[in-house]
């Protein structure tokens, strides 16, 4: 596979499975022996997730992006709706699911999430959709459309010939840049991705990726990024959790070494060898 | 001729009214050839089916002596009432019994109730209830058709998938009682000015000269105000208190809601017939009760006729206004 040319063994370090803490700063998300069973006792019951543990710890002003990875129906996207506090995941069946120390204490807007299917609203423009999470929070319209603007065009959109396109208007690849907008307008904290990519066609993914790379500098957040294809989750993610098979739990964890180019230069790399 | 064999071959815009026109004068043409020739010699005699110049020529004694127009507009009336009472109900009742389930498992009886009670049983009924006036006739119109459209609405709302509420939610959507509150107020005051109104329309006021008939009036106004305000209020309330409905669920079921209240009006206005059956003054339904025992037969097939055009122009202009409002949304026909 491209991906084991591409990046020697040598630039994945296998880490110790709770990396060491910064003293008095609590880890910004830390499971504890978590899992999730449906419907126990019964004839369908079934563990999503078993013993799932991990920290990470708050590196202030950088955040960490994390790749979640391992086979279909292993429980990644059961990880990532635990922390969001999205239902039926959310609460975990045991174990502890903790935000800075504190549980979590349902959704909220400072875990932003990027899901998989278009979920942009179609009633609304690109204009109203990227404000979405302003208007929630009281901001007033032009306030807020001021600054859906300013994130249409950091998300290579155009500001005012797409600023009023419906949903139904745009590509697949467009809704998700709108979806990527809309999360990032509020800075959250953290940034859930459930396989945002993976209806898009390779060619819009690397562009996509691209993007996600240059404004995660930007916002500073510590991302969790799912996704089954490895190249995508090592030229991502700075570090790599592997899930096991169905109930999941976490099989090793790496770091990958940051990359000694600028990243736009290792996609064209990538791309040279994957064709 | 060869395209008519053709799995799915989509005929041009054009070319699908010609056909439909076609079918049309098919129709005439038979009703033609059936009532053609001098009165003893057709294949079917003219009191069970006019021919089709008789019938046209009768139109002007529809027209002016039975004052069709006005018919027209007192069954529309009536329907639009009745069917408007059940809107304003059912349509915000189905939206929350689509969101909180178990709302939705209490009202359950009552709408299989509701849907699957014959019709025409609704008529003794509402006579027991609302006596021999217009009250009944829209009271008629309102228990005929509120229960489909609260369970459209409710399958509306269902059919917005649950990944745009965790989107809402990750977004920051949360619930505001004090700005619900005041919105919900001002919906209650429009529910009560709407009750007032249709009351004052309904119901006769009593000569000044029975006092204690004028005083019961007095009351019922005033009680048809208070439900008018707080049913509004309590209905929509939770609507526009819980962000997650107000700005993204009842916004994307809005096109399936208005989608169905289209059809369902079509089917509303077709219980014109049962509601118009007893001591109606105007009316299309009450022409065609009379003319099948008094004649001219002619207005029968006149009347339906006409019947089927107001309900086809009433749904195309819906429809319209539907593509107007929810341009990111393509109805069919």
């Amino acid at each position: 596979m491209a991906v084991k040319d591409s990046a020697p063994p040598s630039s994945f370090i296998d880490l110790p499975p709770e990396a060491p803490a910064v003293p008095g700063v609590p880890p910004i998300v830390e499971f504890k022996q978590v899992a999730k069973t449906y419907s126990p006792g019964k004839p369908d019951e079934y563990t999503a997730i078993r013993d799932v543990t991990f920290r990470v710890e708050d590196l202030q002003n950088v955040g960490e992006f994390i790749a979640i990875m391992g086979p279909s129906g292993c429980g990644k996207s059961t990880v990532l709706r635990l922390i969001a506090g999205l239902a039926p995941q959310f609460p975990p069946s045991s174990g502890e699911v903790l935000l800075s120390g504190q549980p979590v204490p349902g959704p909220g807007p400072d875990r932003g999430m990027v899901f998989q299917d278009y979920t942009c609203f179609d009633n609304r423009t690109v204009l109203d959709n990227v404000a979405f999470g302003l208007e929630c929070r009281g901001v007033s319209k032009s306030e807020r459309h001021a600054a859906s603007r300013e994130w249409i065009q950091k998300v290579g959109l155009h500001p005012t010939k797409d600023a009023l396109k419906y949903p139904h208007q745009l590509s697949g690849g467009m809704r998700q840049r709108v979806a990527i907008a809309r999360t990032l307008i509020l800075k959250p904290r953290i940034i859930l991705m459930d396989e945002p990519f993976g209806a898009l066609d390779s060619a819009t993914r690397q562009h996509m990726q691209d993007l996600l790379v240059s404004l995660w500098r930007e916002v500073e957040a510590t991302v969790f990024f799912v996704t089954h294809d490895v190249s995508e989750g090592v030229f991502l993610g700075d570090r790599m959790y592997i899930f096991s098979n169905s109930p999941g739990t976490i099989l090793h964890q790496f770091r990958v070494m940051p990359p000694d180019r600028p990243a736009a230069t290792m996609l064209r790399e990538k791309s040279g060898q994957s064709h | 001729m060869r395209r008519w064999a053709i799995l799915r071959d989509r005929p041009g815009a054009l070319e699908s009214v010609a056909i439909s026109f076609l079918c049309i004068a098919v129709v005439f043409l038979l009703w033609w050839l059936l009532t053609a020739g001098p009165v003893e010699k057709r294949v079917i005699d003219p009191i069970t089916l006019p021919s089709v110049s008789e019938t046209l020529r009768s139109f002007p004694k529809l027209w002016f002596d039975r004052a069709l127009a006005r018919s027209a507009m007192w069954s529309l009336a009536r329907v639009l009432g009745g069917f408007a009472l059940a809107g304003a109900v059912a349509v915000p009742l189905g939206v929350l019994a689509g969101v909180f389930l178990r709302l939705q498992s209490f009202l359950k009886p009552l709408s299989i109730f509701g849907r699957n009670i014959p019709v025409a049983a609704l008529i003794p009924l509402t006579l027991m209830w609302f006596g021999l006036g217009e009250v009944q006739k829209v009271m008629f119109i309102f228990f005929a058709s509120v229960s489909f459209v609260f369970f459209d609405s409710v399958n509306a709302v269902q059919g917005v998938p649950d990944s745009y509420l965790d989107a809402a939610y990750t977004l920051g959507a949360r619930s505001s009682p004090r700005h619900g509150f005041r919105w919900a107020l001002v919906m209650g005051l429009g529910y009560g000015a709407a009750f007032a109104t249709m009351f004052l329309l309904l119901v006769n006021r009593p000569l000044a000269t029975d006092a204690a008939l004028r005083a019961t009036w007095n009351v019922h106004l005033v009680f048809m105000i208070l439900l008018g305000v707080v049913l509004g209020t309590a209905l929509w309330f939770p609507i526009v208190t819980f962000q997650a409905i107000r700005k993204v669920i009842f916004p994307l079921a809005m096109p399936d809601i208005v989608n169905s209240l289209r059809l369902l009006f079509g089917l509303a206005f077709g219980y014109i017939m049962l509601a118009e059956v007893i001591n109606a003054e105007f009316g299309l339904g009450a022409i065609i009760n009379i003319s099948q025992r008094q004649g001219p037969r002619e207005h029968i097939y006149l009347a339906l006729l006409l019947i089927a055009l107001l309900a086809f122009a009433i749904d195309r202009a819906i429809l319209s206004l539907q593509r107007r409002m929810f341009p990111y949304r393509q109805v069919g026909d």
